[in-house]
């Protein structure tokens, strides 16, 4: 890939327009009232604590297929649209790059000290303790400043700020809920951690998997895992290096 | 308009004009191949103009499957115009390429584009959501780079300040995206007019047929670049979702339980690089690739980054290359120069038959500047692949032999004079290029659905649907796969052929059977399905339909039942499998009539000479085995070494016309078939043009 996972930096982003001048505005009345940011648990910067979630994405890019199947069936069974934009899970690819550097996937952490929790200065973001303590937006909350965009320390940002056609076109955050929150899910059980969630269930090879082990936070290792096994390399594909 | 984007992007480069025309306007046709002929037929009044006029319209149509869930239905993208690579009428054709280019066509809010004119100055369009462009090619010096480089040029001029790996704005007021736009470029071949010259988009994404990237270059068009954000709305979100976990459950591969591990074609093949490298497949790190929303990938990328997503016709381009590397790069200078593979394939064995007969060389009957003695290496296939390319020796230095074979292998031949008399490359086979000038694919007088289609129509049809009929039976044989009894697959597939369904000897091909009213209905058939579902719906042609399915109950594939569920549950238009087909027969009708207005008569619907007196061999040598009745039994039954009969085959030829009812006489359409159709003003056109064909007594 072009650009590695690694910690954002404190650029910009590429918000739209919109977004950043909500953000902007968002900051500015917050240094204004003296208080918010500088006080309290936001202002540590030590991560949040929080009950861990009771369920994580896992997913092995190097067996990926590219098909991005999981971002369609995402925004599908959250928005009742097709649009990659608004998928929770991101694969990045580059036809002209060597394997396995040609993909990857970027998924949400489910962070055992989420920075995009802390970061929400309406306490839109929390644990879910009804969904497994899974890090959820509360739309109702939102008022899409961008502050967990800017705060998740991944690249890319595994939250979105779009707008919203159920909230009269606002922006509001969205981010992986391991299908908690779906309105089109098709399973009577529903998703989250006790459920089925659509990019796992719709992914044809099985490059993605659920578990409710908490990964190791450090790195990516916890979360981008080796899932070929025998079957997959009775396909004929070589097995992959140690 | 569950499905669709609701406007389609129109642009002259005469005038530089960038308008929409209402997707509605054209909604009867539902998307694809039916919705680009209609606009074709509006926007060309006169059809009798060559490829290279710039009146020419260039369609690329999506459908409303595209971008969506729907399993290898959601990544296809509808090229029509009228070529420039047949004979000896360059028709009105079509093309079809995948990866991802539709979807993200409808991501920024288009369900299709038409291209007509021809710009002053070389261009490319650039489509970022509702913003477009018609750009200068000179201030990215874009005009001269190969197809990879170009793309590469635009993904960095269309990210900006953004970073791919990160999230970056398509427009000021679109939303943001992770992936890089989908262009579609053409190479030196296009630029320089070659009549193989093909599209590429992404690493091995070709739409090779008709010659539209010299038709891209005459338009002085580079490039098309498209980036989107928004959504595209869906009739059923649940039920589209439900249709794929469905398909997955009951009809897709197993990984913990595979029924084929070697085939990389059919419904339920499992996700291998379809490679066909003469060396076999790559042995190094690789993954399997596969378009938008495709179940089943079919084509590799590699731990060396060498025949990234080359698939079928690219990696078998240089046969007699030494090794597989070389193969695998002479599959790569294909898809970067931007040449047909199949032309080129077929083309290169006919230049080593000619070598090998003494008869190509330098100061031989045809003067030749390639470097024999480099055969197998990687030289000899750079030199040809530039030669044609760029029109000269292939190192750079003018030649006529590049600029005659540019022109394609069959005016080459003609240009060379080996067309003339008895001895004909024609005749005798040595040129193995079957119907109207295009190359050989398939085994035409053994899969008779293939030849006919193809010389019923305008170009090779690349329409698997029955070629495992020929793989299965004729694997068996030589590796001793299990495949269930020949009357069991012709009765499980016939049960599927609405309206004709029941007939079974439909797909029987013993010799006997070749000219019969069944086979008739076979190609009908065929032509009707592929036109709608393939074609204009835009289900992949690798993948569907699924007939038979090993996997599924009593080995009955989805086709039948899965179309309409998943187009359904995208569009909200309760439409039935056998609405696909009828709508596939007005498209059909309305492409003949395009044919007629060229200048189509059934005179000219014939076979090169050699189908009629040189038995069909395979390249290996061993026989070809398909369905068929032996002894009153059903059997699987060699239909390799035979050909076709001259007089059988017009006889056939007019009973076929007479069943599509058209005039026997001439091929042409007539109004009451038309209007039957509610095409009735292209019975008038028709009329006006004098190719009006008469109603049957």
């Amino acid at each position: 890939m072009d650009k590695k996972m690694k910690p954002k930096s404190s650029e910009k982003n590429n918000l739209s327009r919109r977004t950043f001048l909500k953000c902007t505005g968002t900051i500015v009345f917050a240094l204004g009232s003296g208080c918010y940011l500088e006080s309290g648990r936001r202002s540590k910067g030590n991560g949040l604590k929080m009950a861990v979630s009771d369920g994580y994405l896992l997913v092995d890019i190097g067996k990926c297929q590219g098909c991005i199947s999981c971002m369609l069936a995402c925004s599908l069974v959250h928005e009742g649209v097709q649009n990659p934009s608004l998928s929770r899970i991101q694969i990045l690819q580059n036809s002209f790059e060597k394997f396995p550097d040609d993909l990857t996937i970027e998924q949400c952490r489910q962070c055992e000290k989420p920075a995009c929790v802390e970061a929400c200065p309406e306490d839109a973001l929390a644990a879910n303790v009804e969904f497994g303590n899974v890090r959820m937006v509360d739309k109702e909350k939102c008022t899409g400043c961008g502050s967990c965009f800017e705060a998740c320390p991944y690249t890319p940002a595994r939250l979105t700020v779009m707008e919203d056609e159920a909230f009269n076109r606002e922006l509001k955050s969205r981010k992986c809920d391991l299908c908690a929150s779906a309105p089109y899910h098709w399973h009577k059980k529903g998703g989250g951690p006790d459920g089925k969630q659509a990019c796992v269930e719709v992914c044809p090879v099985g490059a993605i998997v659920f578990t409710r082990k908490l990964p190791v936070q450090d790195g990516d290792q916890g979360y981008k895992v080796n899932l070929r096994d025998e079957n997959w390399e009775k396909l004929g594909y070589p097995a992959p290096k140690a | 308009m569950n499905g669709y984007a609701g406007k389609i992007l129109y642009i002259n480069l005469n005038t530089r004009s960038i308008t929409t025309i209402p997707t509605k306007k054209y909604e009867q046709w539902v998307g694809g191949h039916g919705m680009g002929s209609a606009l074709f037929f509006d926007l060309v009044k006169d059809k009798t103009i060559d490829g290279f006029n710039p009146e020419n319209a260039v369609t690329l149509m999506s459908s409303p499957l595209c971008g969506t869930l729907v399993p290898s239905g959601a990544a296809r993208t509808e090229i029509q115009g009228i070529g420039v690579q047949s004979l000896p009428i360059g028709w009105f054709t079509r093309s079809n390429f995948g990866g991802r280019f539709s979807a993200m066509l409808k991501y920024a809010g288009w369900d299709g584009i038409a291209i007509q004119g021809q710009a002053d100055s070389q261009v490319w369009i650039d489509i970022r959501n509702d913003d477009v462009k018609i750009r200068e090619c000179a201030p990215l010096n874009l005009w001269g780079t190969d197809t990879w480089e170009c793309q590469k040029v635009i993904w960095k001029e269309v990210a900006g300040d953004g970073v791919y790996g990160d999230w970056i704005k398509a427009n000021e007021k679109g939303y943001m995206t992770t992936q890089r736009p989908a262009v579609l470029a053409i190479g030196p071949a296009g630029e320089n007019l070659s009549r193989m010259a093909c599209l590429i988009h992404d690493a091995g994404n070709g739409a090779g047929q008709g010659g539209f990237g010299a038709v891209f270059g005459k338009k002085g068009l580079k490039a098309v670049s498209v980036i989107g954000t928004g959504s595209i709305r869906v009739n059923d979100p649940k039920a589209l979702i439900e249709a794929r976990l469905w398909q997955k459950k009951h009809y897709a591969f197993d990984l913990n339980n595979l029924k084929l591990k070697t085939f990389s074609l059919g419904f339920q093949g499992p996700p291998i690089p379809l490679t066909l490298y003469r060396q076999g497949r790559p042995q190094v790190g690789q993954r399997p690739q596969a378009c938008v929303g495709c179940h089943s990938g079919c084509r590799g990328r590699y731990e060396d980054g060498i025949g990234n997503e080359a698939t079928c016709f690219t990696s078998v381009f240089y046969y007699f290359g030494k090794t597989l590397l070389i193969q695998r790069q002479a599959a790569d200078l294909l898809n970067r120069y931007g040449l047909n593979a199949a032309e080129m394939f077929v083309g290169e064995l006919y230049l080593r038959s000619l070598r090998d007969n003494g008869i190509i060389g330098k100061g031989k009957e045809i003067d030749c500047p390639l470097d024999f003695k480099q055969y197998g290496e990687l030289a000899y296939a750079e030199q040809l692949v530039k030669a044609i390319a760029y029109r000269n020796d292939g190192k750079g230095n003018p030649h006529s032999f590049g600029d005659i074979l540019a022109e394609g292998f069959v005016r080459a031949a003609e240009k060379w004079g080996r067309l003339d008399g008895k001895r004909s490359d024609l005749k005798t086979g040595r040129l193995k290029f079957p119907s109207w000038g295009l190359p050989k694919h398939k085994l035409e007088r053994s899969q008779l659905d293939w030849g006919y289609g193809t010389i019923f129509g305008d170009r090779d049809i690349n329409e698997h649907c029955f070629d495992m009929l020929r793989a299965f039976p004729t694997y068996y044989k030589r590796y001793n796969i299990q495949i269930p009894p020949a009357e069991q697959v012709v009765k499980i597939i016939t049960d599927k052929m609405e309206p004709f369904q029941g007939d079974m000897k439909m797909l029987d091909f013993s010799t006997e059977n070749m000219y019969s009213k069944h086979m008739i209905k076979l190609v009908t058939w065929h032509r009707y399905y592929t036109r709608f579902w393939k074609q204009s719906a835009q289900l992949c042609d690798f993948r569907w339909p699924d007939f038979l399915n090993l996997y599924a109950l009593d080995k009955v594939g989805a086709t039948g039942i899965a179309e309409p569920r998943f187009f359904n549950a995208v569009t909200g238009k309760n439409f039935t499998y056998l609405d696909g087909i009828n709508l596939g027969k007005k498209i059909w009708n309305l492409d003949n009539a395009i044919w007629s207005l060229q200048g189509r008569h059934r005179d000219m619907v014939r076979f090169a000479d050699y189908i009629y007196t040189q038995p069909g061999a395979t390249p290996s040598g061993y026989p070809e085995y398909m369905p068929g009745i032996r002894k009153g039994k059903w059997d699987y039954v060699v239909t390799s070494g035979r050909h076709f009969d001259r007089e059988k085959f017009e006889d056939f030829k007019t009973r076929f016309y007479q069943f599509q009812e058209w005039d026997p006489k001439t091929g042409y359409p007539t109004r009451k078939t038309l209007e039957s159709l509610d095409i009735g003003h292209v019975a008038d056109e028709l009329e006006e043009r004098g190719k009006l064909g008469r109603a049957m007594a």
